[in-house]
């Protein structure tokens, strides 16, 4: 296997940082999250995953999607691409999945988001393997490993003195040209791995749309977004038209994360909601990820990164859920 | 802890006698971690538990629950709730609000000695105990239907807000500075009105959909200006559970500007929120003020 | 040149008066200052205050009736009670004090409405302009945009 020594990566991440937008996990104030580094000594080390996936680098939280001036008797549209290249460091398998789920929506479902797809051919993904599986992971369960490389340009796995290295993609083929790497004996170590959730069939899921346990495991839910936000494959937003200027007509489009566990989500104009309830919510939110999103657009809307555990304010569990219903089938 | 057993008790007392349709209470989940529940049969009332783990403010969930259901607004069944010192004066917050009347719901008070950090997201009950518990001197709910616990002072002396000492000594340049580094990582979620009892508002003004105070966006200007305005909004109305800076993921923290206007409200009106069912200084007219 | 924008609230029944008396009586004020009149000083929310600051304003001026000459009673009583609490809020957050002012003026008293605009304007400018906007900025995770490429003119009728 090839290998970087811990120098040379941190050498080759400080050249990264230099020639482009280097992102990795920092800590800000206190909260892990996945921020731009301008050197290698920033990064922090020791984590299990930031409390954002990478999602906002390909999907922000704001984008503005066009700009619309009026002068006169003329409407001018404006748009931005965004353009230069970006390098995320340090991304788990879970979050990497989660952009290829995003993926079958935003580039394979035609029409293409010009945006996304942008962003995605301008970034390069080296992946960080898991040495263990955190207390609320659950990769495993739905079809991942801790150290999956499949989704990655760059995979790395923690070896002795440093990084055992694999290019995945032409693109990690890429970046990696001119990186001191030495050859050593030996294979990949391997993780490891805590027991895996029964996991119901995509088919079931319909079974049990009218069960009342939507409305009783949902009573504590607040109606946040958390879950939304935190998850790696989470990708409902909103679009408004907003003024860009005081006293110019001029107007930005802006496209801004939303979440099925609002409240007012589904209502729509004359003040009909039909979830209007909390149990409706969430059940259209496990709906979406296990049964919606895999009939539309093939995979799984969940990587099984335990995010959503952490964060919940009230202890909603997606794998309780998920036990639950693979107790009632069985 | 003999307290649950008495909580337990109680529940199973009121819904097997039908005084009450549900209690709402705590219980530890699968992981352990300490979580609310909805308890509807004196045979689930097992379930409950006290401990320093019990971080909530169920109130959070009575203006919901206490409304009036469906097309003909049938009144929903009562409802029992245990409450902390804080949660209790939440109580009364709702209650000068007319959010509901006195005798929809009845209160569980529980005397507490503070909760844990960590309570809510960790299976933990031992260890120091949370800011806003160390900053607190009240060990008995103000309102109660039945006390769980003795109602002895606690003996317990009000700790100084440093945090707020901190930030007041500050140049206005440095507070804003300080403000924008902590809004810059906000997410717009609005965990932390959801959490809070005293936001009830049916439509937010801040999440309006013709975006009239604020933009949709989640921008600096615009999550500093929810911000704010959510604090203005719960000025002499906020308890200082403190439990909008527990929820937050980016643990930003946002509970310095309701102790901030908390301090103010002392000040300026000698007003304390919830001690008494009265409204805010600022949200109407006091009895005996006028032209 | 810095020229401060100042917002004034002015209420309909007392300080709008006094400033439309100011006016007919050739008082000097200052032109920076852009009036809002509202039906009463209690009218001016914080969100009203809040988005003139976010849109731009380098100062916010509330100007309402005296204590107990309010023509709805106690409207004005809310704002004696209100406004200081905000200024209070909003200084905590990092805006200087002397951008928000409240004060009194009475629809016969275009002098003391010449005097209070001309001193406020004048606090506000030694300040420089306000620093509290901060223009459509995206989280610090924003990528580097190119300079924007014009897509498409459509001409359409106005």
């Amino acid at each position: 296997m090839d290998v970087i020594t811990s120098g040379a990566l941190a050498s080759w991440l400080d050249r990264l940082a230099a020639e482009s937008t280097l992102i990795a996990p920092r800590s800000v104030e206190g909260v892990l999250l996945y921020r731009p580094v301008t050197s290698s000594a920033d990064i922090a080390r020791d984590f299990t995953r930031p409390v954002l996936s990478i999602k906002e680098f390909f999907f922000p939280a704001t984008e503005r999607l066009l700009t619309i001036e009026k002068t006169g008797q003329t409407i001018t549209l404006q748009q931005t691409l965004p353009e230069g290249k970006q390098v995320i460091f340090g991304v788990r398998p879970c979050d990497a999945r989660g952009m290829k789920v995003m993926d079958a929506l935003f580039i394979e479902t035609s029409p293409a988001d010009t945006y996304y797809a942008s962003r995605r051919e301008n970034t390069t993904l080296i992946g960080l393997a898991c040495k263990e599986m955190g207390e609320s992971c659950f990769c495993t369960s739905i079809g991942g490993t801790p150290d999956d490389h499949r989704d990655m340009d760059i995979m790395l796995t923690e070896v002795e003195g440093g990084y055992a290295v694999q290019a995945v993609t032409s693109k990690g083929k890429a970046l990696l040209e001119g990186v001191p790497l030495q050859e050593r004996p030996g294979h990949l170590p391997k993780q490891v791995i805590t027991a895996s959730f029964p996991f119901p069939e995509t088919a079931y899921w319909p079974l049990r749309f009218n069960d009342a346990y939507w409305e009783q495991m949902s009573e504590r839910c607040l109606s946040c977004r958390i879950c939304a936000y935190v998850c790696p494959t989470c990708r409902c937003f909103d679009i408004r038209d907003e003024p860009l200027a005081v006293g110019k007509d001029q107007y930005e489009r802006i496209r801004c994360w939303d979440s099925c566990a609002g409240e007012a989500y589904r209502r729509i104009a004359g003040g009909h909601n039909p979830r209007a309830a909390k149990g409706q919510r969430l059940r259209n939110r496990f709906f979406c990820k296990f049964y919606y999103y895999p009939q539309q657009y093939g995979p799984l809307a969940c990587t099984g990164c335990g995010r959503c555990v952490d964060a919940c304010p009230v202890n909603i569990d997606i794998t309780e859920v998920m036990s639950h219903l693979a107790e009632v089938e069985a | 802890m003999p307290y649950t057993d008495e909580i337990q008790a109680k529940a199973r007392e009121l819904l097997s006698r039908g005084q009450t349709a549900c209690v709402i209470g705590y219980e530890a989940g699968p992981r352990g971690r300490v979580r609310p529940a909805f308890i509807y049969s004196p045979d689930d009332a097992g379930r409950l538990v006290w401990n320093r783990g019990c971080t909530h403010n169920l109130t959070t969930y009575l203006c919901q629950k206490l409304r009036p259901h469906g097309h003909n607004g049938s009144k929903p069944g009562r409802v029992a709730i245990v409450v902390k010192p804080c949660d209790s004066r939440a109580i009364n917050v709702l209650l000068a609000e007319n959010q509901f009347s006195r005798d929809q719901v009845y209160i569980i008070g529980v005397t507490c000695d503070g909760i844990v950090e960590g309570a809510g997201f960790k299976s933990i009950t031992e260890g120091p105990l949370q800011k806003r518990c160390q900053q607190c001197s009240e060990h008995v709910p103000v309102i109660y239907d039945v006390l769980i616990g003795q109602p002895a002072p606690s003996g317990k002396t009000s700790g100084e807000d440093k945090d707020l000492a901190r930030l007041e000594a500050m140049s206005p340049v440095e507070r804003a500075e300080f403000w924008l580094s902590q809004f810059d990582r906000c997410i717009r979620c609005y965990a932390c009105r959801q959490a809070c009892p005293m936001c009830n508002c049916p439509t937010c003004l801040y999440e309006r959909d013709d975006s009239l105070w604020v933009g949709a966006g989640i921008r600096v200007d615009e999550k500093r200006t929810f911000h704010l305005g959510r604090a203005y909004h719960l000025a002499g109305r906020c308890v200082g559970c403190d439990e909008c800076e527990r929820v937050c993921p980016m643990q930003i923290p946002i509970g310095l500007l309701n102790r901030k206007l908390a301090k103010e409200m002392q000040t300026m009106f000698g007003f304390r929120a919830g001690v008494a069912p009265v409204p805010s200084p600022i949200t109407t007219i006091l009895n005996g003020e006028g032209s | 040149m810095y020229e401060p924008k100042i917002i004034a609230f002015l209420c309909t029944w007392c300080s709008y008066t006094g400033a439309d008396l100011a006016g007919t009586s050739r008082l000097k004020t200052p032109w920076n200052v852009r009036a809002v009149r509202v039906p009463c000083s209690g009218r001016v929310s914080p969100e009203l205050v809040m988005r003139a600051f976010d849109q731009g304003a380098d100062g916010v001026l509330v100007l309402g009736c005296h204590i107990g000459e309010c023509h709805y009673d106690s409207g004005n009583h809310r704002t004696a009670k209100r406004i200081p609490v905000l200024h209070s809020l909003m200084t905590f957050a990092g805006l200087e004090p002397e951008r928000l002012r409240l004060d009194w003026v009475s629809a016969s008293e275009g002098d003391r409405f010449a005097r209070i605009v001309n001193e406020f304007t004048e606090a506000v400018r030694a300040l420089g302009p306000s620093q509290w906007r901060h223009v459509n900025s995206l989280p610090s995770v924003e990528l580097p945009n190119t300079a924007p490429q014009e897509v498409k003119e459509a001409g359409v009728g106005g």
